[in-house]
């Protein structure tokens, strides 16, 4: 390839060298470390002068610290007169965002007045997480209070994100804001959403161009100044279940929410299958955070396959695979496009009704296959390779989101 | 006199200073939750009102420094979203200030995308303490305060060495002179140059003295000790030529790596630095460390800024 360079940032330099071969082309050489105070430190070794550069980085592991690597390495390549920064981030950092915390769906209707103050109960699915960086919290509220919060944030939906348990030994001075949310003065919590930021923070740094998979949110694209390629893993994912789940035509394809019911019913017509969808359901609406989850659909003694975008603390599809196994379902699968697997997701995946959970390579795997013996992965590098070939010679890319395009 | 108040928030950074800076200035600090998410990326929450309001964000750009970056920037991002009059990041060490200039092929010149970071995600104002380079203020376009830590140094030298009116001040390279020289100036003390000879990044290898240190204290003053390679060789070099004690005075001690271990056993009397970054648990292990607390001067400027005062006075004075 000529006028190209690629360079892989330290998120994942694996799916950068899969890229490279399939573009019969060498990463390109660069020192990535970090100096002795924790500053990060890039050192460019190839002329990229009048050239195409392409930073192959994913929102995964350490995120700011790679997202930082990210936005140094797109200036160093504009300082030095590349004629094009594209940054390929298959996981793509922030980009989700909490729900203002005023209550979809619940009515505006009076509540009943709280007259016993309700105490923290404990939520089942509890990501503990050995993290080496434990929460450094920059509040001033109480244990109790703190964890109070973290429970309204849990109760109310976060789009699958879960809020790191403050531990149980910090303290703090008494009489914080937190504890009495509902009868103080009329300010909530104004929760930081950071998708404009990253995306101007991006284009600021100096990227001409986006590449990344299977956005949370597809209208992100327009937080964006600059052309943004969202590409699709549903291609590879759907030639997945056709070649390795027998009996394919037989399969009900679930989704675990509402909100992803539109990407399971395109997958489904696609390939003439059954549809269901898993339901959260408020019961009363003086408490909001009681859920109780309905499946829509029937799955008696069929094979399941759950699609979803991201699965990050694992919560969502082991929740929806115990109902589905209530239900009747024989054998549950599922494919997501990126699997994060934070906190202690592993370890309950692996005691979870899921039999197969099978996720791509957007976020690097050989760490979760060793320990969890149910996750299988499908390679998504010759998508890239392909996008990123097309994009340089000025060729359509419409073929990628066709199924029938063959790729491998 | 402004008619809205002022709300200071701190990230993770440097909580303590972010209290001591409230207390000056007779407030307290404004609620905020900045935590991580078990993926790791960033959380923030705003618990108070900030609309129409004067925001401070302290933090500093120490420890895992991209991480409070990247807190700092969706903090000032918040507060722009939640209609906050004027948002100003108070950063007293200033992060990748080093990287101010594009000295081999394909450097990034990271401290210009910081200041492009911090504009693009919503400041209007930044203050920050002793800029490695005072021309980074030009990398932004809004306005810069870029205060000094010189008074409180003068202050420390004349109140807390012993027989300083026997000392000289020397700059540990070419670049500080200039520094050093003021400092020189206004406590009337004459003044010398150690020459260095860099051969990698952080590693020094030659050290040539400029002036006359037979007999006298001499006190190394520069604006940072990361790992004090530096400030190692030059305490050995004026000791080597005749001094009798050498102190050191810094303005932001980062200490990374073997610093502490090079401090304990050079020749260094005592290591002096500002509380721009936290030090309790070095404090522990490093006997000749002491610190100067620079809340004052911080609270000072936010005062005069908010109340549209000149900060002026604060290039000269301590405030008591």
């Amino acid at each position: 390839m000529r006028g190209i360079v690629l360079f892989g940032g330290s998120s994942h330099q694996a799916l950068t060298q899969r890229i490279c071969d399939r573009l019969s082309c060498e990463p390109g050489k660069s020192f990535l470390a970090k100096f002795s105070n924790n500053e990060t430190r890039v050192e460019l070794y190839e002329s990229v002068r009048e050239q195409d550069v392409y930073i192959v980085q994913s929102g995964c592991g350490h995120v700011n610290d790679n997202f930082m690597e990210l936005l140094i390495m797109i200036q160093a390549c504009k300082t030095a007169s590349a004629k094009k920064v594209t940054a390929v981030i298959p996981l793509f950092p922030y980009s989700r965002q909490p729900d203002a915390p005023f209550g979809k769906g619940a009515p505006l209707t009076r509540a009943p007045p709280m007259t016993v103050p309700s105490t923290p109960k404990t939520i089942p699915s509890t990501p503990k997480g050995s993290h080496p960086t434990t929460p450094r919290a920059g509040d001033f509220g109480t244990a109790g209070g703190a964890t109070r919060l973290a429970e309204e944030m849990n109760g109310l939906e976060l789009m699958g994100q879960e809020i790191f348990r403050l531990s149980s030994a910090m303290t703090g001075p008494t009489g914080s804001f937190y504890d009495n949310p509902s009868t103080s003065g009329g300010y909530r919590q104004w929760v930081a959403r950071s998708g404009t930021l990253v995306a101007e923070l991006l284009t600021c740094s100096g990227a001409d161009h986006i590449i990344t998979l299977d956005l949370h949110d597809p209208q992100y694209q327009g937080f964006f100044d600059c052309t943004v390629d969202n590409l699709s893993a549903f291609p590879i994912m759907i030639k997945y279940i056709q070649q390795h789940i027998y009996d394919y035509k037989d399969i009900v394809l679930v989704s675990p929410d509402a909100g992803g019911a539109k990407r399971a019913t395109s997958i489904a017509e696609k390939l003439h299958m059954d549809f269901a969808l898993i339901h959260k359901e408020r019961r009363r609406p003086d408490k909001p955070q009681k859920h109780d989850l309905m499946l829509v659909g029937d799955v008696r003694g069929r094979r399941v396959v759950i699609i979803d975008d991201i699965v990050d603390t694992g919560t969502t599809i082991i929740k929806a695979a115990k109902l589905l196994h209530e239900n009747g379902a024989k054998e549950i699968y599922c494919i997501c496009t990126h699997g994060i697997f934070s906190g202690d997701a592993l370890d309950r995946i692996e005691k979870s009704y899921l039999d197969k959970v099978i996720v791509s390579d957007s976020v690097p795997q050989e760490e979760h296959t060793k320990l969890c013996s149910k996750i299988a992965t499908f390679p998504v590098a010759p998508l890239f390779s392909e996008a990123i070939r097309r994009i340089h010679n000025g060729e359509s890319v419409s073929m990628l989101f066709d199924p029938s395009h063959e790729l491998f | 006199m402004a008619d809205n108040s002022i709300k200071i928030f701190t990230g993770n950074s440097h909580p303590e200073l972010a209290k001591l800076v409230a207390n000056r200035i007779g407030i307290d600090l404004a609620k905020a939750v900045v935590m991580k998410y078990s993926n790791q990326e960033t959380s923030v929450t705003i618990g108070e009102s900030v609309r129409d309001e004067d925001v401070f964000i302290i933090q500093s750009g120490c420890g895992e420094i991209n991480d409070n970056l990247m807190e700092l920037l969706i903090m000032i991002n918040a507060c722009k979203t939640a209609s906050a009059r004027r948002i100003t990041a108070v950063i007293p060490c200033f992060p990748y200030a080093r990287q101010d200039k594009k000295d081999k092929s394909r450097a990034p010149i990271t401290a210009k995308l910081t200041a492009n970071m911090l504009t693009v995600a919503g400041a209007n104002h930044v203050i920050t303490m002793d800029l490695h380079a005072s021309q980074i203020q030009g990398f932004f376009n809004v306005p810069v305060d870029n205060l000094y830590c010189e008074p409180s140094m003068i202050k420390y030298i004349s109140t807390q060495i012993p027989n300083w009116k026997n000392a000289l001040i020397v700059s540990p390279d070419a670049g500080g002179a200039k520094r050093a020289t003021s400092i020189a100036d206004r406590l009337n003390l004459d003044f010398a140059l150690i020459h260095k000879e860099r051969k990698r990044a952080n590693e020094v290898s030659r050290m040539v003295l400029v002036g006359d240190v037979r007999g006298k204290i001499a006190i190394l003053v520069d604006d940072m000790a990361d790992t004090c390679g530096t400030l190692g060789l030059a305490a050995k070099t004026l000791v080597e030529n005749g001094a009798e004690k050498v102190y050191a005075i810094v303005a932001h001690g980062i200490l990374s790596g073997k610093a502490i271990k090079v401090i304990n056993e050079s020749v260094i009397e005592k290591l002096v630095v500002t509380n721009t970054i936290p030090h309790e648990d070095k404090m522990a292990i490093c006997p000749k460390l002491d610190v100067i607390d620079i809340s004052p001067t911080l609270a000072e400027a936010i005062r005069r800024t908010h109340n549209g005062e000149s900060v002026s006075y604060l290039f000269s004075h301590v405030p008591e």
